[in-house]
């Protein structure tokens, strides 16, 4: 077989990889967005889920979702990009690191419905949290802080070593030089990582069922005190997520439109994920080209 | 020009500026990486004012040395420096040393010239700042001094506030001179400056080494012999991590003492 022949084999397969690919992402993408976006209407976004009858929304549902973001990425990011820089820029290298490393490699890898087991077991049962915001935020910083501490580390590491030298050479101190210096050119990267985290985190379920709870208190959305029982942004109520409702009107629910719900609310997430990818680009190549002076 | 300068080596005079103060003494330095001696039992005299180059051939240990005189090599964790660099009576080598002071009076600048993604103004201004130095009007005159001594300042004085990324090479190294020289050190520490440059941009640079040399302490790391007789007053060759032999320019040029150092010079390796 001559080499023109194993070029030509190797670049079907690879070929075809690629097709197999695409077509399975687009017939899913497809199937959720065909069967979903006809359920989803002004008033199924902007009304309140219904326990028995035809009609509900998910407004609350959708609303948790991105306050369990926020919660999640206040308490993730300073603690990730700040053990990042440390494991990228202090970390001497030993066994102690090593062990740091293989940590947020092993935290990395946990299954998520093991992390709400432990949510659940320390965050809403030893913490008394009960089933929370707090408590599902909690559980997905477990989940989500070692993605950021791996993105900040390899923004770090991506950067040219004459950056830092050139800053150190001029007399100023290693955490000067991170400051100001190598955080802005590591930034755009770290910030498209934390932005994909941000779609896993939206999606994810299993973390939350045991932590963030399976209902919502009837939220008044006029009432902003964040001490009161029904207030959006109190933090000790029982959030249902998203996903959550997805999984839970499916198994559990007696609502009659079942399909409807689901259908809708998973192309609401789908859509919602995506955005979050799209935006991460979007953000990193014009922060990109800022930075470039184009 | 760079032609011409080339063919006038053997003739190149320079002993007006011989027998300045010394200002660092080094005194049996060596330098490891691991186990790897790199530099061994370095003796030499850096002179106040003057340009001293170092040559030789690649890995003979000339940048691992300069990197030294600021202490660029704390950032490699295996490298280690024994012996003595004197300073002002200090050694520069010691433990005790505060490193970031140091490297304000012992500036650098690199092989691969690196402005920070900033605008040009804030690449000067970065050091300043981290002094203490807030005040809006004594910025902007450092920072057009600054541009001014590199020759700078009228090809970008009407984009001061736009990315330095977006300079040429040579703009781009002179710019890292000036911005070297805004903490006004002591000693300049070049590695390789020019080369990754152009031709007409590398004779810039080295006019303006000569212009700097009036105020400062210039040591320069490079691989091409015919700027060392160019612009040094003192000259170093290294080989295989010794100094082989140090002089005047003119000395070592003309009349080499040893037979490795007359070899090097005359194209024979490296």
């Amino acid at each position: 077989m001559n080499s023109k022949v194993t070029n030509r084999i190797a670049l079907s397969l690879i070929v075809l990889c690629a097709v197999i690919m695409v077509s399975t992402l687009a017939a899913l993408l497809g199937y959720i967005l065909v069967k979903g976006l006809t359920n989803i209407s002004w008033h199924f976004l902007t009304s309140e889920s219904s326990a028995f009858m035809a009609g509900g929304g998910i407004k609350d549902q959708l609303w948790n979702s991105f306050y369990v973001l926020i919660i999640t990425m206040i308490l993730t990011i300073p603690i990730g990009t700040s053990g990042g820089i440390y494991l990228a820029e202090y970390a001497r290298p030993g066994k102690l690191t090593s062990f740091i490393r293989s940590c947020v490699e092993v935290l990395a890898s946990l299954p998520s419905i093991v992390v709400g087991m432990f949510g659940m077991l320390i965050f809403v049962n030893y913490f008394g949290f009960k089933f929370s915001v707090l408590s599902g935020a909690l559980a997905l910083t477990v989940f989500n802080l070692p993605v950021i501490v791996r993105v900040t580390e390899d923004g770090f590491r991506a950067l040219p070593l004459h950056q830092k030298e050139g800053g150190l050479a001029l007399g100023l101190t290693h955490w000067h030089t991170i400051k100001t210096i190598l955080l802005p050119e590591a930034f755009p990267s770290i910030l498209t990582g934390i932005i994909l985290s941000a779609g896993r985190v939206f999606g994810e379920s299993a973390a939350l069922l045991f932590t963030a709870g399976m209902s919502t208190p009837n939220l008044d959305f006029t009432n902003w005190n964040p001490a009161s029982p029904n207030s959006p942004l109190n933090l000790f109520r029982s959030a249902e997520t998203l996903s959550v409702h997805i999984w839970a009107v499916n198994t559990s629910g007696i609502i009659p439109d079942i399909q409807a719900v689901a259908n809708g609310s998973s192309a609401v997430l789908v859509i919602c994920v995506l955005m979050f990818n799209l935006l991460a680009r979007a953000v990193g190549k014009m922060i990109n080209q800022k930075l470039s002076g184009r | 020009m760079v032609v011409q300068m080339e063919n006038k080596i053997t003739s190149f005079v320079n002993s007006e500026d011989v027998d300045r103060p010394v200002l660092i003494n080094v005194e049996d330095t060596n330098i490891y990486y691991g186990d790897n001696h790199a530099v061994k039992h370095v003796n030499m005299p850096i002179h106040e004012r003057s340009i001293t180059a170092l040559i030789g051939p690649s890995g003979c240990g000339k940048s691992t040395f300069i990197r030294t005189i600021n202490r660029m090599n704390d950032l490699i964790p295996s490298a280690r420096c024994e012996g003595k660099i004197d300073y002002h009576g200090i050694n520069i080598l010691s433990p005790k040393v505060d490193v970031v002071k140091l490297r304000t009076e012992i500036g650098m600048v690199f092989q691969q010239p690196n402005p920070f993604p900033k605008s040009i103004s804030e690449n000067i201004q970065l050091p300043l700042k981290f002094a203490g130095i807030h005040n809006k009007k004594t910025l902007r005159d450092v920072t057009e001094k600054c541009l001014k001594q590199v020759g700078l300042w009228e090809e970008v004085k009407d984009r001061l506030d736009r990315s330095a990324t977006g300079l040429s090479g040579g703009q781009q190294q002179r710019l890292c001179i000036a911005r070297a020289l805004a903490l006004k050190p002591d000693v300049i520490l070049l590695d390789e400056p020019t080369s990754a440059l152009d031709p007409v941009s590398s004779a810039k640079i080295e006019e303006l080494l000569l212009q700097l040399k009036k105020d400062y302490t210039i040591v320069i790391v490079t691989h091409n012999m015919q700027q060392a007789a160019r612009i040094a007053d003192y000259t170093a060759f290294f080989y295989q991590g010794e100094l082989v032999e140090f002089g005047t320019t003119k000395t070592l040029f003309t009349m080499p003492e040893k037979k490795s150092t007359s070899d090097y010079i005359c194209g024979r390796f490296g």
